[in-house]
């Protein structure tokens, strides 16, 4: 018999240790995996969403750029267009909220011939500047809300809604 | 503004500035032949209206659908829902349709005809441009009823 030879008795050792190990891992994985499983759970980009407005195409007048998500409300799951007026403010980019700050009708940039440079509300000429900044003297009480906004593989991404930043 | 809890409270208290309501009048055909392209044009009708709402909804009070069929149709009807309106506080009521039959007999009743658009099989960027299409030629109407 030469040295090397594997016993019977080292047979089952290592038999017994090789299923133990695999049995113990077994258990073991998933209990390891629930623990950190918070840790990997991806945060859904923030709620960032990714819109077809390419950054390079951004100039300083305002762009309405259209994006859509996914709403649940109960139990019943909607797509939801909304819109941001875009543009570029410096090095900066600025998306502006449509919805005015009135009644919540959806404003348009120049929507009135006679005020060039502002954002118009139909409803009951309310007038935003470019900014957002509400114009004293029409209905709205509040500047323009602004999304987050975010850049991926040149695209345009906005997130949630945040208060006026210029006022 | 719908015609939901929360909007309506919105509405008692800014009753001065939402003046307007919208009242889509729809057309049910329950025929076997007619069904599909009814609910076409109700899909379309509810659809467009939902836009009209969110893009107006400070001044536009959105009624829920008022429909028909062919043997409950009357054109007294939206006449005397007309002036129930008025009575509220609208100062112009709107109603909008696919179907002809109103298009010819519009004297008291201020009715905007629109042919019906097959949104259904369409994908969601090219219904955006004819929902937006379509917006524009409505615009004028609301003006007109505004000034």
């Amino acid at each position: 018999m030469s040295n090397n030879r594997v016993t019977r008795r080292q047979f089952l050792t290592y038999t017994i240790t090789g299923v133990g190990g695999f049995m113990a891992a077994g258990m073991l994985m998933p209990m390891v995996r629930f623990a950190i499983d918070p840790v990997l759970q991806t945060k859904a980009e923030g709620n960032l969403v990714l819109t077809s407005q390419k950054i390079a195409d951004i100039t300083d007048v305002p762009v309405k750029v259209d994006f859509t998500f996914e709403q649940t409300d109960g139990w019943y799951k909607s797509d939801v267009t909304e819109a941001a007026w875009v543009y570029h403010d410096g090095n900066e980019i600025v998306a502006l909220s449509p919805v005015c700050k009135h009644l919540g009708c959806t404003v348009n940039w120049e929507g009135d011939p006679a005020h060039a440079n502002q954002f118009f509300c139909a409803c009951h000429a309310g007038r935003y500047e470019k900014n957002g900044k509400n114009v004293k003297g029409t209905p709205p009480l509040g500047p323009l809300d602004q999304y987050e906004v975010a850049e991926k593989d040149g695209y345009l991404m906005l997130g949630k809604k945040i208060a006026n930043t210029f006022s | 503004m719908n015609f939901n809890v929360k909007d309506i409270e919105q509405f008692q208290t800014q009753k001065q500035f939402i003046d307007t309501a919208i009242v889509p009048l729809m057309q049910l055909n329950l025929s076997d032949e007619g069904m599909k392209q009814s609910s076409s044009a109700v899909e379309y009708l509810m659809t467009l209206t939902m836009f009209i709402e969110q893009q107006f909804r400070g001044r536009v009070m959105l009624m829920p659908p008022f429909s028909y069929t062919d043997r409950t149709k009357n054109e007294l009807l939206p006449m005397q829902l007309q002036e129930e309106l008025h009575s509220t506080g609208f100062k112009s009521v709107i109603f909008i349709t696919c179907d002809h039959f109103w298009s010819k007999k519009n004297e008291n009743l201020n009715v905007l005809w629109l042919p019906a658009i097959p949104l259904e099989s369409m994908d969601k960027t090219v219904k955006q441009r004819i929902l937006e299409d379509q917006l524009k030629q409505i615009i004028p109407v609301l003006t007109e009823a505004w000034v």
